[in-house]
């Protein structure tokens, strides 16, 4: 290596490891976007339903569907951006010499270039304007993604006993780790609903039909949702094993948590999906029985996830092991509700509760 | 009745025999100090009495209760104690007074006493979260847990790493106070001063492989 190469080398090797450090963990919370918006663009925009132009044109003309298609966007973008604007894992980098203006114009053309889903629905449906739109759309994500909300004075907590400091702990683990998946998984709702719901409206579906396909809808659609804040679930319990096992809190209690957190998630989920489904459909009726469905099939799901993850605590692969029992546990719950309708639904219950009731008993590390 | 009692204590990790065949009583009001070179099994020995890690074979009693024993024996045995283990490593987005709160809910006590929160400087750590306190900071944190209740044993694994010389004075007082108190301390340190210092009795660990040994 001469000694004219070398800062080129050292900035190139610079770069690449900058890259791994911020693109590639950006790019990998982007892809459970990318999946989430492609079934729903399946459900919107297949063969008997609407076009990318018909989408942004209605955008475009009532103020209601526009702002709500770019609310959904941002919430459920802003968490990737993050990883790019604020780039946390480079910090160390940055105490390096390094090239200072390669990484910004990477990390501007990543926080396009990530956007794909909704570049091509604007690009394809509008064209220029299009363009623009997106162009807007990423200053304000970009604003936010900048923004830091100020620390508050936590307040002394409560707890009467070691089952309720437990729930109370992983609610705080997911406010404060699950931040962004939380974020995304609000905006993945909404199109959860809004997919389920003219799943519904284009079929003409009405009662337990309608919420039979549209709480399944809403169940495949929550996947990439739910992994995120799943894997915050599993390492909370896992990183309070030690503290629970020398306080004497039982396995049981433990368990009950862990059901706890992830229904609270679920449930919300639901309840977001449910509401965006009325504002499509605009039935009542037909929402009252997609609500009342999909919440039984939510904290069903809970018990299964809950499984899922007790199942995966001790393994090497539990990542891929929770999202192919997340995904699993989404299709057990179409094929119930696709088979045998509000049959079901109890069988759903049932098998998922079984499934929680017969986990194994870990016993601590073992000697 | 011994406040500890271990008996016939055998720990395998990693294929290895950690710890093998140990008996030791502590007594109430008694001070222990474990000490041996790096890996003779200290922290291993301490993981196992405070319920974390399950021995091979043998037996823990704390209080009368067996840690390893029927339901309700090992929940009153893991009431009985405060754990602080060698790397203090809670959950770290859990701030100071969440972590205490938790052991005082597991335990039904209140919350650290003003006089403990002074000791250990606890009221600057309220609204810290552990994963952004020092070394020392955490130590103090997991100290304060520990000491909440306050439990009959005391398992500490290294308490002084990372204090500095107020807060170890402050260690030292409290655990002569806890001893006077009735209660009983099994601590592992390397740290010979601290330990004449407490009047701990000693309790030296020698690595049990590649033959078998027996203590005490």
């Amino acid at each position: 290596m001469t000694a004219e190469s070398t800062p080129r080398a050292a900035r190139a090797q610079w770069l690449d490891v900058w890259t791994r450090a911020v693109i590639v963990p950006a790019w990998r919370r982007a892809a459970a976007v990318w999946v989430g918006t492609a079934i729903v663009a399946a459900v919107i925009f297949g063969p008997s339903a609407m076009r990318a132009s018909d989408l942004t044109g209605l955008a475009l003309h009532h103020a209601g569907v526009g702002g709500a298609l770019a609310v959904t966007w941002l919430l459920v973008f802003v968490p990737t951006a993050r990883l790019l604007v604020r780039a946390e894992g480079a910090a160390y980098l940055r105490t390096l010499p390094g090239p200072t203006l390669a990484p910004i114009v990477l990390a501007a053309a990543a926080l396009v270039a990530l956007q794909l889903p909704w570049v091509a629905l604007w690009v394809v449906g509008e064209g220029l304007l299009g363009l623009g739109v997106v162009g807007v759309v990423t200053l304000a994500i970009l604003a936010l993604a900048s923004f830091r909300p100020p620390q508050l004075r936590a307040k002394w907590p409560g707890w009467r006993h070691d089952g309720e400091a437990l729930r109370a702990i992983h609610v705080r683990a997911l406010r404060r780790r699950a931040g962004d998946a939380l974020v995304r998984g609000a905006g993945l709702s909404v199109l959860a609903g809004v997919a389920a719901g003219l799943f519904v409206r284009n079929n003409q579906l009405a009662g337990l039909d309608a919420a039979v396909v549209g709480a399944s809808v809403i169940a495949i659609v929550l996947v990439p949702a739910e992994v995120g804040v799943l894997l915050v679930i599993l390492t909370t319990h896992r990183t309070t094993a030690w503290l629970a096992m020398s306080l004497g809190t039982s396995r049981v209690t433990r368990i009950v948590a862990v059901v706890y957190a992830i229904a609270l998630v679920q449930l919300a989920a639901t309840v977001i999906a449910i509401a965006a489904a009325y504002v499509v459909t605009g039935d009542l009726r037909t929402i009252a029985w997609l609500g009342g469905t999909s919440l039984v099939v939510a904290l069903a799901s809970a018990m299964g996830c809950a499984r899922v993850l007790l199942a995966a605590e001790d393994s090497p692969t539990i990542a891929a092991r929770t999202v192919v029992g997340s995904i699993v546990v989404a299709a057990l719950a179409v094929l119930c509700l696709g088979l045998f309708g509000e049959v079901g639904i109890g069988a759903f219950v049932a098998t998922s509760a079984l499934a929680l009731f017969t986990t194994p008993v870990a016993t601590p590390e073992r000697a | 009745m011994s406040m500890l009692e271990i008996e016939r204590l055998s720990v395998r990790r990693g294929g290895r025999t950690v710890i093998d065949n140990i008996a030791l009583s502590v007594e109430p009001g008694e001070i222990v100090g474990v000490v041996g070179k790096n890996g003779c099994g200290k922290t291993t020995l301490l993981a196992c009495v405070a319920g974390v890690l399950t021995p091979r074979d043998g037996r823990v009693v704390i209080a009368g209760a067996s840690v390893w024993g029927s339901r309700s024996e090992r929940q009153r045995a893991r009431r009985s104690l405060g754990y602080v283990p060698e790397g203090a490593d809670p959950p770290g987005f859990l701030l100071g007074n969440e972590l205490w709160s938790l052991c005082a809910a597991a335990r039904g006590a209140t919350p650290p006493s003003q006089a403990l929160r002074d000791a250990l400087g606890l009221d600057e750590l309220r609204d810290t979260a552990l994963e952004r306190m020092s070394l020392g900071q955490r130590r103090r944190a997991c100290l304060g847990a520990a000491f909440v209740g306050p439990p009959k044993l005391l398992v500490l694994d290294e308490p002084d790493n990372g204090l500095d010389a107020k807060r170890l004075d402050a260690i030292v007082g409290l655990l002569k106070a806890h001893a006077a108190d009735g209660g009983a301390t099994i601590l592992a340190s390397h740290d010979a001063a601290l330990l004449d210092q407490l009047g701990a009795r000693i309790h030296a660990m020698r690595d049990p492989s590649p033959t078998i040994q027996s203590e005490d």
